[in-house]
């Protein structure tokens, strides 16, 4: 019973990483209203920006996830303007083969520049652990996950102000609506969906520094794996539905720590994505009501 | 141009015949046996390619893990013949349907989802063979692979060179180009191709959508499962990390630089890919770089490929505006 409490607790810090990268998945996919699968890597660049400005500035946790948020905005910008822009009224897999050549680009370089191997992440936090003695279990709770999740919930609150309260916010809301809609009104579509999507590239890159902490080291070769989680979670959450999307990531932790669990740790993708199928079959549009995505639904693949 | 085009029409059979020709005498003219591996390698990529092409191209979905099918067929092959002691020849056509199957199962899915999700699931069914292959070590040798799986036999000679399995790949290009050919000039063939234009006028024209999706999807799966099988005994050692989903992004990649929607499309493209991401292998990382270049580069300034049609639905929006334009005029 203790085990699974604590696994279950494990879940929620992970899961927590995993509803931020889907979050800022989410947030691409409304916005520019197009795939990516340069997401992954934009986690990665992120990861790294942290590991630089902890190796020359030192360890400032502040610094690091300006950096990354920064690193992982201008990426984007990138991203937009060579896969993006140009293909709005082309069919969808050519901005989708885009986006997976920007991302071959991008790990190859990274390759080049950061080196192939695995680089250890500094520990920025003392490696104590509290204990809480509730119901005759005890639960036992690291210094990092609280810290991991006090920062998820900072920057969920944070995206939330900008979302609900903003002129910008708003803006942003529009587009991933109708595009055609938030053009009629006076929005500059294209420069909204161009700075939604760095938005979203930016907090890809904050989770990226959390992954990192999380699990103690950085690779060129990181981002693919989580690009998987991100992909699922959203998708788990309606795609669109930035809510729904930080759910799924909640319940893709969880769920794959509760499979760890009853089997061992290389299966753990298979439960991920297990799930996942298992949920779209049920019910095709995730967790996000039926209505609300038809827009993605009728969009032809 | 219209004038090469008129007379490639023209002279049809004599195009082929001479193209066969060419491909049966290529060994004798490639003496060493690094270059005919190249040549092996282009074969079982342009077969992939083509096998993804009949679900991407043909139907208009989207299925973006067709190294599931391919690993399914690589592995079944692997393990019947090397624990089991099957024949090469009994084993193929059974990989090929045990892929066809999977992808059957795959498509079922098909009848609630549509677009990206479709492409989700795909992704994440060839994840999940990846895994199960890499952890599943009793039966597939988990990390270590299968290693030593036993080269097909024919009349009693062992095809071991690649100058002797060259013969295998091009038979199954062959088969599956001439069986795929005349299934596309049929009723399911032009079924396929309605319902990637307008799957609502195909509707509405008594085209069962999701039987013909469905079979669209396991008939691509057979060839993959198909050429997965061929390939085993080829490289004679498979493990998971040969069918990770970058192996189904460079059959996506050759498929759209090559043209989908056409036969020769993904042929055009395995050269192409093959060709360069080996010649440049010197490079190292800086390769996969300009690969990656090539891609995007392809995407803005040819999107419908290099054998596409300009006037292709797969093209893009450029030339449907020109056409509107024409239209409009035309009105006038």
């Amino acid at each position: 019973m203790e085990y699974v409490v604590n696994q279950i607790i494990n879940g929620i810090c992970q899961g927590a990483i995993y509803a931020l990268i889907a979050i800022g998945y989410s947030i691409i996919v409304g916005v520019v209203g197009m795939v990516t699968f340069t997401y992954g890597e934009i986690v990665m660049i992120g990861a790294f920006a942290a590991y630089y400005t902890f190796q020359l500035v030192g360890t400032n946790l502040v610094l690091a996830i300006l950096a990354s948020f920064a690193a992982s905005f201008i990426v984007g910008g990138i991203v937009y303007k060579l896969c993006y822009e140009r293909f709005f009224n082309s069919p969808r897999h050519i901005s989708l083969l885009c986006t997976i050549g920007f991302s071959i680009l991008i790990k190859n370089l990274a390759q080049i520049i950061f080196g192939p191997d695995t680089k250890p992440m500094i520990n920025i936090i003392e490696n104590k652990s509290y204990t809480l003695e509730a119901f005759g279990i005890s639960i036992v709770i690291k210094q990092l996950q609280i810290m991991v999740l006090v920062l998820v919930i900072i920057s969920s609150v944070a995206l939330t102000f900008l979302f609900q309260k903003t002129k910008y916010g708003i803006a942003l809301r529009a587009v991933s609506q109708d595009k055609t809609a938030a053009y009629m009104v006076g929005i500059n579509v294209r420069r909204t969906a161009m700075v939604g999507n760095c938005i979203g590239c930016g907090f890809g890159g904050v989770a990226g520094i959390l992954l990192s902490i999380y699990y103690y080291s950085c690779s060129p070769l990181m981002g693919s794996s989580f690009s998987m989680k991100a992909f699922s979670s959203s998708v788990l959450g309606g795609l669109v539905d930035i809510r729904m999307s930080a759910l799924g990531g909640l319940c893709i932790g969880i769920i794959e720590n509760m499979g760890i669990m009853i089997s061992s740790a290389t299966f753990r993708d298979i439960f991920a994505f297990g799930f996942l199928i298992i949920v779209l079959i049920i019910k095709p549009t995730g967790f996000a009501s039926s209505g609300k995505n038809r827009r993605v639904k009728s969009e032809k693949g | 141009m219209k004038k090469v085009k008129n007379t490639i029409v023209k002279y049809k059979l004599f195009f082929i015949l001479a193209g066969l020709a060419i491909l049966l005498l290529l060994p004798l003219v490639i003496t060493k046996s690094v270059y005919m591996r190249h040549v092996c390698n282009v074969l079982i990529f342009a077969t992939l390619a083509s096998s993804l092409n009949i679900i991407n191209g043909y139907s208009g979905q989207m299925c973006l893990g067709q190294a599931g099918f391919f690993a399914v067929g690589a592995y079944t092959c692997a393990i019947l013949t090397t624990n089991y002691g099957w024949s090469f020849w009994v084993v193929w056509p059974v990989a090929g349907c045990l892929a066809a199957l999977m992808g059957y199962l795959v498509s079922l899915p098909t009848l609630r989802l549509q677009g990206i999700y479709l492409s989700f699931v795909t992704l994440g069914f060839s994840e999940i063979i990846r895994i199960i292959a890499q952890t599943w070590t009793p039966v597939t040798g988990g990390n270590m692979g299968i290693k030593g799986i036993p080269f097909p036999i024919i009349f009693g000679k062992e095809l071991f060179k690649p100058h002797d399995y060259y013969y295998i790949l091009l038979a199954t290009l062959l088969l599956f180009l001439f069986i795929t050919s005349r299934i596309l000039r049929s009723r399911i063939g032009r079924a396929w191709i309605s319902i990637r234009e307008e799957s609502n006028a195909a509707r509405s024209l008594g085209v069962e959508i999701s039987r013909y999706k469905s079979m669209n999807f396991t008939y691509g799966a057979f060839w993959a499962g198909m050429i997965g099988a061929a390939y085993a005994p080829y490289v004679n050692f498979v493990d998971s990390s040969q069918f990770s989903l970058d192996t189904g992004f460079d059959a996506l990649a050759m498929v759209v630089i090559g043209g989908q929607g056409t036969l020769i499309g993904p042929i055009i493209g395995s050269v192409v890919v093959t060709v360069l991401t080996e010649s440049l292998r010197f490079l190292q990382y800086w390769r996969f770089v300009i690969y990656a270049l090539i891609i995007i580069a392809m995407m803005w300034v040819r999107p419908q490929g290099i054998a596409g049609a300009s006037n292709s639905i797969l093209a893009g929006g450029k030339i449907r505006r020109s056409s509107r334009k024409k239209a409009i005029s035309r009105n006038r």
